[in-house]
């Protein structure tokens, strides 16, 4: 695949995006700061240089307007890269996206393409309190007519906003922001992955370990303490939770018996729980023990980062309920 | 004092007895051990004592009367002394033996066994009864572990604690025949007796029958149909044979069904011919050979191993000349058929050289009893002795 460099997740989404702009001149960017500034998180650094204000737009504090502008511009055949700064703002402009966004191909008999790609952050862990650090994701994922991407490396994060860039439909694309920082191998030339279909981040036979996004690295922490212990743990990262790729989980509990999801969203009718159900549903007679969910109590994310830490799971917690359907000494 | 007298217990089985009998009349005077009624139970008839001495003041059981055991059936005491009127029913301290009609008890619950669907699996999958196991998880539940653990050990050694070289898993085939088997010898009073006769006329006609057969239906004819044919002929005289025992009652069958014993891979089958007495020999000859040929190819229906009434058993081939046959349940006869031997017999003073089989007929006691089924082998035998009669039954006209 020529040269892979290291970088980081977020050079791996700047370079996603410099590259589909380059191919196809109809990927637009939209969005709060992601002209002028580069993004918040420096995502589109660079972009408003290259390729000038006509296709990189530096929008107002508006997100009803432009996230509604940008599912326009998809119907009238652009392919818009819109920035939702915080997925905790969503509520301001959730009509555009799951009535208008979602619906359209829909009740139009397909008649018309959506290609827009909503890209937003998530996640706690930086103490900014009850309004930016949600996840959220299970909202979307809980309606019809939307994809759902959370990557967790920056190999997966280039390869899936392409795919997602290239694709007809819309997607909300979840970027955690503590894995902004993180490096990892990615190839410089553009390349997809395609939507639901898992990766196996560590194999183990012992418990199957669910978990998407920053909580990818919890896991992977975690089974690296298990192993010394004797516990072999397998990681599997759906990397979209629309479509998902339940068998490759169905799979993997085959052989291990046991499920633990993780899962940074709100317990409550959330992500885990649906995973929890599908396994418990279609490979019943292959469980050993009773599915555990890791995942973040139903509550507002505290600002105090001794009880955000105490509430968000992590290592520790994946730790302790691996052990609990494991029961190894 | 007024002392009660009681039906006794007279063997372990015991629990009701009847009345045949009163010795003495109310009135009578008594002496203790003195014979004061006679009983009937299901296997004897006793005389009971008089517990004591005194008048038999009042029966309370007349003749006829079924009592169960512990039960009063007289009293007896000084003259004048009053009778107790509300008789005192079995003593309450032998609550199993009485027989006072009673709804069945429901059998216990079953004890649910807590085993995770995993542990349940892997339990099915192997035939492990999930009850044996100790479960290790949260509050006993049986995980996987467990299972594995307990295959391992039960694997290794016999409950005697002998090495096991190899492990063969009962196939649902074997464990029907093990089932069956052992209910039919659970259930029934089983006598095997055999009869050494000459089949020289059997053999003669077979080999004439032979290219008949085989150019009419392209059929080599075996000695299968022949004896189903036979066997079917005898049993039109022995209705009481072609039976089952149900509920207390010989039900004689209105068909005659012959079953016959089909080895089969680590197994065995029997095929039903139906109706057989009804059946010309050529007949029989291609059902026995369609249904030989399904079941070496495991492709019997339920239909064509069901209904049968008698059974024949062939063990000939591997050179067997006698055994003891056990019933297929529910019929009650089973033929077994020996070799076919060429030996030296005595005919009419002079030693002849004849082929000759032991046909050995295991029959269900209860239901017929040894001079029945000695008459059954001998008409067989009157029917393979008398060539006429025989060529009668096999024509293939």
């Amino acid at each position: 695949m020529g040269e892979v460099r290291e970088i980081t997740f977020v050079e791996a989404l700047n370079e996603a995006l410099m590259q589909e702009m380059e191919r196809d001149p109809n990927v637009i960017v939209m969005g709060e700061d992601v002209g002028v500034y580069g993004g918040i998180f420096g995502v589109t650094k660079g972009l408003l240089q290259k390729f000038g204000p006509d296709r990189v737009i530096d929008t107002p504090i508006s997100e009803a307007g432009f996230i509604g502008a940008a599912v326009g511009a998809a119907a009238a055949g652009l392919r818009p890269v819109v920035e939702l700064m915080f997925v905790d703002f969503f509520g301001v402009c959730m009509d555009q996206i799951y009535n208008q966004a979602a619906k359209m191909r829909y009740m139009f008999g397909g008649k018309i393409k959506i290609p827009v790609t909503i890209r937003t952050t998530i996640g706690g862990g930086l103490s900014a309190a009850a309004q930016h650090s949600q996840v959220l994701y299970s909202i979307f994922a809980h309606v019809p007519g939307l994809k759902v991407v959370v990557p967790s490396t920056p190999y997966d994060a280039k390869g899936l906003l392409i795919t997602a860039i290239r694709d007809d439909n819309p997607k909300i694309f979840f970027e955690h922001k503590l894995l902004y920082g993180v490096r990892g191998p990615v190839p410089k030339e553009p390349y997809t992955i395609p939507f639901g279909v898992a990766d196996v981040k560590m194999e183990g036979s012992d418990v199957t370990v669910v978990a998407v996004a920053y909580m990818v690295h919890e896991a992977l922490k975690a089974a690296n303490e298990l192993k010394k212990e004797g516990i072999s743990v397998e990681v599997i990262d759906p990397r979209t939770l629309v479509p998902f790729d339940k068998e490759a989980v169905i799979k993997s509990v085959k052989k291990t018996g046991r499920l633990v999801v993780v899962d940074e969203d709100y317990d409550r009718c959330g992500f885990a729980s649906w995973v929890a159900a599908i396994v418990a549903d279609e490979c019943f007679g292959y469980l050993d023990a009773p599915i555990k969910r890791v995942t973040t109590p139903t509550v507002p994310i505290p600002f105090s980062p001794v009880l955000e830490k105490e509430i968000l799971p992590n290592a520790e917690k994946i730790i302790k309920a691996v052990k609990e359907v494991v029961r190894k000494a | 004092m007024v002392v009660e007298v009681r039906m006794p217990k007279l063997g372990l089985t015991m629990t009701k007895g009847v009345v045949k009998k009163w010795l003495k009349n109310e009135g009578d005077k008594v002496s203790k051990g003195e014979p004061l009624l006679v009983i009937e139970t299901e296997k004897i008839t006793a005389n009971v004592e008089a517990p004591t001495s005194g008048y038999l003041l009042k029966i309370v059981a007349p003749v006829g009367t079924t009592v169960p055991v512990g039960g009063v059936v007289a009293f007896i005491g000084e003259l004048g002394e009053a009778v107790p009127e509300v008789i005192t029913q079995p003593q309450p301290t032998r609550p199993v033996e009485r027989v006072v009609p009673e709804a069945p008890t429901p059998p216990p619950p079953p004890t649910r066994v807590r085993a995770t669907p995993r542990a349940r699996m892997i339990a099915e999958k192997e035939g492990i009864d999930l009850s044996l196991i100790k479960g290790s998880g949260p509050g006993g539940l049986i995980v996987e572990e467990d299972v594995i653990k307990y295959l391992e050990e039960v694997r290794k050694k016999t409950k005697t604690g002998l090495r096991v070289r190899e492990v063969i898993p009962l196939t649902s085939l074997r464990m029907t025949i093990a089932e069956r088997m052992t209910e039919s010898l659970r259930i029934m009073a089983q006598v095997t007796i055999c009869r050494e006769e000459v089949v020289d006329n059997v053999v003669k006609i077979r080999e004439e029958l032979l290219p008949l057969i085989e150019k009419e239906v392209g059929i080599r004819l075996t000695y299968t149909p022949i004896l189903i044919k036979l066997v079917a002929e005898v049993l039109k005289e022995f209705p009481i044979i072609n039976s089952t025992l149900e509920d207390n009652m010989i039900k004689v069958i209105d068909e005659i069904n012959i079953g016959f014993a089909v080895a089969v891979d680590h197994g065995l089958v029997v095929p039903v011919v139906k109706e057989a007495d009804k059946k010309s020999l050529k007949e029989v000859v291609i059902i026995c050979n369609e249904l030989t040929r399904k079941a070496r190819e495991g492709r019997l229906s339920i239909e064509d191993v069901s209904g049968g009434t008698f059974t024949i058993t062939n063990l000939g081939m591997y050179g067997i000349d006698a055994f003891t046959p056990i019933i297929n349940p529910p019929q009650i006869a089973i033929l077994g058929v020996g070799r076919f031997v060429q030996k030296p017999v005595v005919q009419e003073g002079r030693v002849n050289i004849a082929t000759v089989c032991t046909f050995s007929l295991t029959f269900d006691h209860r239901v017929v009893d040894g001079h029945t089924a000695a008459q059954f082998l001998d008409k067989l035998v009157s029917l393979i002795k008398d060539e006429s009669r025989l060529r009668a039954v096999l024509s293939v006209k």
